[in-house]
């Protein structure tokens, strides 16, 4: 286990993913805005589980959670929940070719989203339908990119 | 950690202690609004620069014959004003409640999709407070739900957990428009078949519950569904506000009644 190195880079990068989320939308649109910071915080966790694990997944979500305004510790507990899988999975998912990372990053993406929406209902901000999800399909395409983007940056400040 | 995050969930919402903690939240992340806004107010300035000045000397005529109308209007408006306070005070009513009103700017809208809630740029500092109306140029918009120092968020009357007392403005009907998540549809649910509400009916607050001021206009009633052996039927209404235009809103201050008099 090596010493941490530029550890900034992560929490910068998850600031900016931040950021990106919430560069404003049209009404409507605002249900496919893909999933910047869930994106981000699980490459992280895919490529330094070390470094990036539960701590880390619940700051995210909670900042999320404030950013959203609505009931605090939801989607905390989502990428908790979400990030445990990848802590208990990440040598396999690292092996996926490139289509079926992005669906299981879609699947994951969907996990956080769904816990979510459950404490949500618990609280009683209930959504009636499915519509949550649409974010989903956009969040999975968008992985490749945001995981070159990435790994690229990490290789070249050697964040360890 | 998941204790943490129900203890959170159950308690950050409302507990009195952690007020301090909300108003820094919430100021913070309307900092990140701003930021994540800042592109696209910036484009929306450099369009307004090149704006001809063709453009904007008609503009300006065309807000001046505007203002013209509205001052007349407003004109009549204080006589009728004047003449309504004297007929209250003949039938031993209350005296309408007067409202001021505060502009803010709003900064973005929330990045939760489920939710309507806007970010705006006046806090407790300003004198907001959790529950104040929310109005737009046309109508009611919403209310406030959660203050920061400088910053505070709205909520608009579609969201689908808000719902305003109101009245028919023809008939004085009674009722409750509750949001169902569109932004363009709010509706009014279990109206009893023979209650006399048609479309084209403008629906204004009533004052009842105590947080809107009375008499806003909140919504028109375009279709009324309901089968003809049901005894509810749902009244579908479109808000009267333009709730995703416009950056600036407006702030009610309901002040309390002059003089109140026991019925």
């Amino acid at each position: 286990m090596n010493q941490p190195q530029a550890r900034w880079v992560i929490w910068f990068s998850l600031l900016i993913a931040l950021f990106i989320y919430v560069l404003p939308l049209p009404f409507e649109w605002r249900w496919y805005r893909p999933e910047w910071p869930l994106l981000v915080l699980f490459y992280w966790g895919l490529a330094l589980p070390h470094r990036v694990g539960i701590f880390s997944a619940s700051l995210t979500g909670f900042a999320l959670d404030m950013i959203h305004g609505t009931a605090v510790g939801a989607m905390a507990m989502g990428s908790v929940v979400a990030m445990l899988v990848i802590l208990l999975n990440y040598q396999r998912i690292r092996q996926f070719d490139s289509i079926l990372q992005s669906l299981t990053l879609g699947l994951l993406v969907s996990l956080a989203l769904l816990v979510e929406r459950w404490l949500h209902n618990l609280v009683g901000l209930g959504s009636p339908n499915l519509a949550f999800m649409s974010s989903v399909p956009l969040s999975m395409l968008l992985w490749p990119v945001i995981r070159n983007v990435l790994r690229a940056i990490r290789r070249y400040y050697e964040v360890e | 950690m998941v204790i943490l995050c129900a203890v959170t969930l159950w308690t950050f919402q409302d507990n009195p202690r952690l007020s301090a903690i909300r108003e820094l939240a919430v100021d913070t992340t309307a900092g990140i609004y701003a930021v994540g806004a800042a592109p696209a107010q910036a484009w929306d300035g450099v369009v307004e620069y090149l704006e001809s000045r063709k453009a904007l000397r008609e503009e300006n005529a065309q807000l001046r014959q505007a203002n013209l109308v509205v001052e007349a209007q407003a004109q009549r408006l204080a006589a009728i004003l004047a003449e309504n306070t004297r007929y209250r005070a003949l039938l031993n009513s209350t005296a309408l409640i007067e409202s001021e009103v505060m502009v803010a700017e709003i900064i973005s809208v929330s990045a939760d999709p489920a939710r309507h809630l806007l970010v705006i740029d006046k806090g407790s500092r300003d004198g907001v407070r959790k529950g104040q109306p929310l109005l737009g140029a046309k109508g009611l918009m919403g209310q406030v739900v959660l203050v920061g120092a400088k910053t505070s968020r709205a909520m608009l009357m579609t969201d689908a957990t808000h719902a305003v007392p109101v009245q028919v403005n023809r008939n004085g009907v009674r009722a409750l428009v509750e949001g169902v998540g569109d932004i363009d549809r709010v509706i009014v649910r279990h109206v009893a078949a023979t209650t006399d509400i048609q479309i084209g009916d403008q629906l204004v607050t009533s004052g009842l519950g105590g947080r809107f001021p009375p008499g806003y206009p909140v919504a028109e009633v375009v279709a009324i569904e309901g089968d003809p052996g049901a005894a509810f039927s749902t009244v579908i209404a479109q808000p009267i506000a333009s709730l995703d235009r416009g950056r600036h809103v407006l702030l009610a201050t309901i002040s309390q009644p002059q003089n109140t008099v026991d019925p």
